[in-house]
């Protein structure tokens, strides 16, 4: 078959859309409006999901917390011994962190107190990490060194006592995940300590290495049989839960913007459950001069592809401006959770065919269909019917 | 004008252009509005024929057109175009028939807004293997000898009535079809108009073609080369009057 046919067809279907350009205009804004929305929450819920997996790249196998009343309590850290003596185990080193809360620009940072093992996961961007023994000097994650304070300057934190404890800056740092350094502050552990007030022989938890992947769960559970009043977690647990979080908050997303998405559904509706008297005419006309059922079914593929496929391109390529370059300003607080510290979050941009697949099904195929079925009914009955209907 | 008795069932033995043998054509088949457009007609149609079919509005023309057009099939009976059974085609070949065979004009004119004339007239042959500049080419050729090159770019519902009858015209005649169907083609035109699309219908049939024209317009049914005059009333052919 000459490809003229074909081109004399799209040539038709093209001059076809601009006769009706305002309605056509209508529907790919609106339509670029719904792919927009949901293509940044798929690239967004994705982004973070990958944030998360560089996040927990360098995180121990198992983090051991202790619980008391069914709440996260400090751990004894004499317990490392035993733990450590259990096969399998390679390291346990104990954890120093917690949040503060900043009244002054009203966020949340998270602290770390390093000891002797450092803190791995993160690059120096300016100055130097402190040292473990090290007093009133700190490291500050590149968010919050973005958002007020530089090197040399001092960071005035109140500890659990009411007083007022100056930390200068000796190092800005950055890691693979904009989410671990944004709001963290590094501090050494015995400043950690005094700042928290925690008692000596505790830790917040503790992280135990496991060399074999296959004897984590052993390990947990005989961490667990031994400690019964320990929660040990694996890293796979946390995967699953920043899994479970993201996509609950996709899901959150998805029903602020469910009026968008239920005027989407009624235009396809629309489009799927009948054509206009002057649509069904045009094709008892097309028909009656001797154009055949595929002829005209190939007109609408044309016509539903180029709409679907232009507001597709625009909806996909705004999402990922919207998402890597703005930073998913629209709805990155419900999204990214629990801080006002991201001012300049930044994901790694990631898009790959999963996901455009995935994009590509709920949104240009079903406009496509609805477009092609009502044509087809329409240009399966004779042309006389439709001509005179 | 040399007449003979129309008889129900009645074939014209020699081959026609078009013959219909006993067809029957139903709407609406076992519903209570069924209604019976066309009732065991059987006429012959022969080549270069300028043959007019009247009868009251309802008595069944634009459907036998319609039916001997390919654009719907008969309930019962058959449609022979150029001595082959159309009447149960597949879809798909019955439309190469009625592409390669007819030229529509109707009522209503029917041409799509929005587009322009030219683009009007190339509608039919869209769907075929010709290149893009052949199809100007025979649309402007048309256009020329109707004396419309001038509107050639004009949005069709910018056109006159007069106008837009010839380009619905033009588009009939794009596909060279052998026989060119009217459907009351003079019903939205004044005198003047109605005596110029019968000239440009006159000159067809002159060349060569089969002109079948659906009508209660007197101004069409008594011009004297009229050479096949069909009556109908209530769906059935009522008289059927050939001139030599």
């Amino acid at each position: 078959m000459s490809i003229n046919k074909h081109r004399n067809i799209l040539d038709y279907t093209l001059q076809s859309l601009l006769r009706r350009k305002f309605k056509n205009t209508g529907i790919i804004l609106v339509f670029t409006f719904v792919i927009f929305i949901v293509s940044s929450i798929i690239l967004l819920s994705y982004s973070l999901k990958k944030e998360a997996g560089l996040m927990l790249k360098y995180s121990p196998e198992i983090i051991v917390q202790r619980m008391l009343a069914g709440r996260h309590e400090l751990v004894s850290t004499w317990i490392m011994t035993t733990i450590l003596e259990i096969p399998g185990v390679s390291k346990v080193e104990p954890r120093y962190w917690g949040y503060y809360y900043d009244s002054g620009i009203k966020a949340n940072y998270t602290i770390i107190g390093i000891g002797d093992s450092g803190i791995e996961n993160n690059r120096l961007i300016k100055g130097r990490m402190p040292s473990a023994r090290e007093k009133n000097v700190a490291a500050i994650g590149k968010g919050i060194a973005d958002a007020r304070i530089d090197i040399g300057d001092s960071l005035n934190l109140q500890n659990s006592e009411g007083k007022w404890m100056g930390f200068k800056i000796v190092g800005i740092f950055e890691s693979d995940s904009e989410i671990l350094t944004a709001d963290l502050i590094v501090i050494s552990e015995g400043d950690f300590k005094m700042l928290v007030k925690m008692p000596e022989d505790t830790a917040t938890d503790l992280a135990v290495y496991v060399a074999n992947e296959t004897e984590i769960p052993t390990v947990a559970r005989k961490i667990k049989e031994r400690f019964p009043d320990s929660r040990p977690i694996l890293r796979d647990e946390i995967i699953r839960t920043y899994d479970a979080v993201f996509g609950w908050r996709s899901g959150l997303i998805l029903t602020l913007f469910a009026g968008a998405l239920a005027a989407f559904i009624i235009l396809a509706w629309d489009k799927a459950t009948g054509l206009s008297a002057e649509e069904k005419q045009e094709i008892g006309i097309l028909k009656a001069i001797g154009w055949e059922t595929s002829d005209i079914l190939e007109m609408k593929f044309w016509e539903g592809l180029v709409i679907s496929l232009t507001s597709f391109m625009c909806g996909v390529i705004l999402a990922y401006l919207h998402i890597f370059l703005l930073g998913a300003s629209l709805f990155a607080p419900a999204l990214k959770g629990w801080s006002v510290i991201y001012p300049d979050f930044k994901l790694v941009p990631l898009i790959d065919f999963y996901q455009i697949a995935i994009l590509i099904a709920i949104t240009v195929l079903p406009y496509i269909a609805s477009t092609i079925i009502p044509s087809w009914k329409a240009s399966i009955t004779d042309p006389d019917t439709v001509m005179r209907g | 004008m040399e007449g003979f008795n129309y008889r129900p069932g009645y074939c014209d033995e020699r081959i026609g252009m078009i013959k219909t043998e006993n067809i029957t054509k139903h709407f609406n088949k076992g519903r209570p509005d069924e209604v019976t457009a066309v009732k065991d007609v059987s006429i012959v149609i022969k080549k270069g024929d300028f043959a007019v079919l009247k009868g009251p509005s309802g008595s069944g023309k634009t459907s036998l057109l319609s039916l001997i057009g390919c654009m719907s099939r008969p309930s019962s009976g058959r449609v022979i175009v150029e001595n082959r059974d159309v009447s149960r085609l597949p879809e798909r070949f019955m439309t190469a028939v009625r592409r390669n065979t007819f030229g529509f004009i109707f009522q209503q004119f029917h041409l799509i807004k929005g587009l322009t004339v030219s683009d009007n007239v190339m509608l039919p042959l869209y769907p075929t293997d010709i290149t893009p500049s052949e199809l100007r080419k025979r649309a402007e050729e048309i256009l020329n000898t109707l004396g419309m090159a001038g509107r050639k770019k004009f949005h069709v519902q910018k056109l006159s009535g007069g106008e837009q009858q010839r380009t619905a015209i033009a588009r009939a005649l794009i596909n060279n079809p052998a026989v060119i169907l009217a459907d009351e083609p003079t019903a939205h035109l004044d005198t003047h108009l109605s005596e110029e699309f019968l000239s440009i219908m006159r000159n067809l049939q002159q060349e060569g073609k089969t002109i079948v024209i659906a009508t209660h317009d007197p101004l069409v049914y008594e011009k004297e080369y009229v050479n096949l005059s069909i009556e109908m009333r209530d769906g059935i052919v009522r008289d059927a009057v050939r001139k030599s």
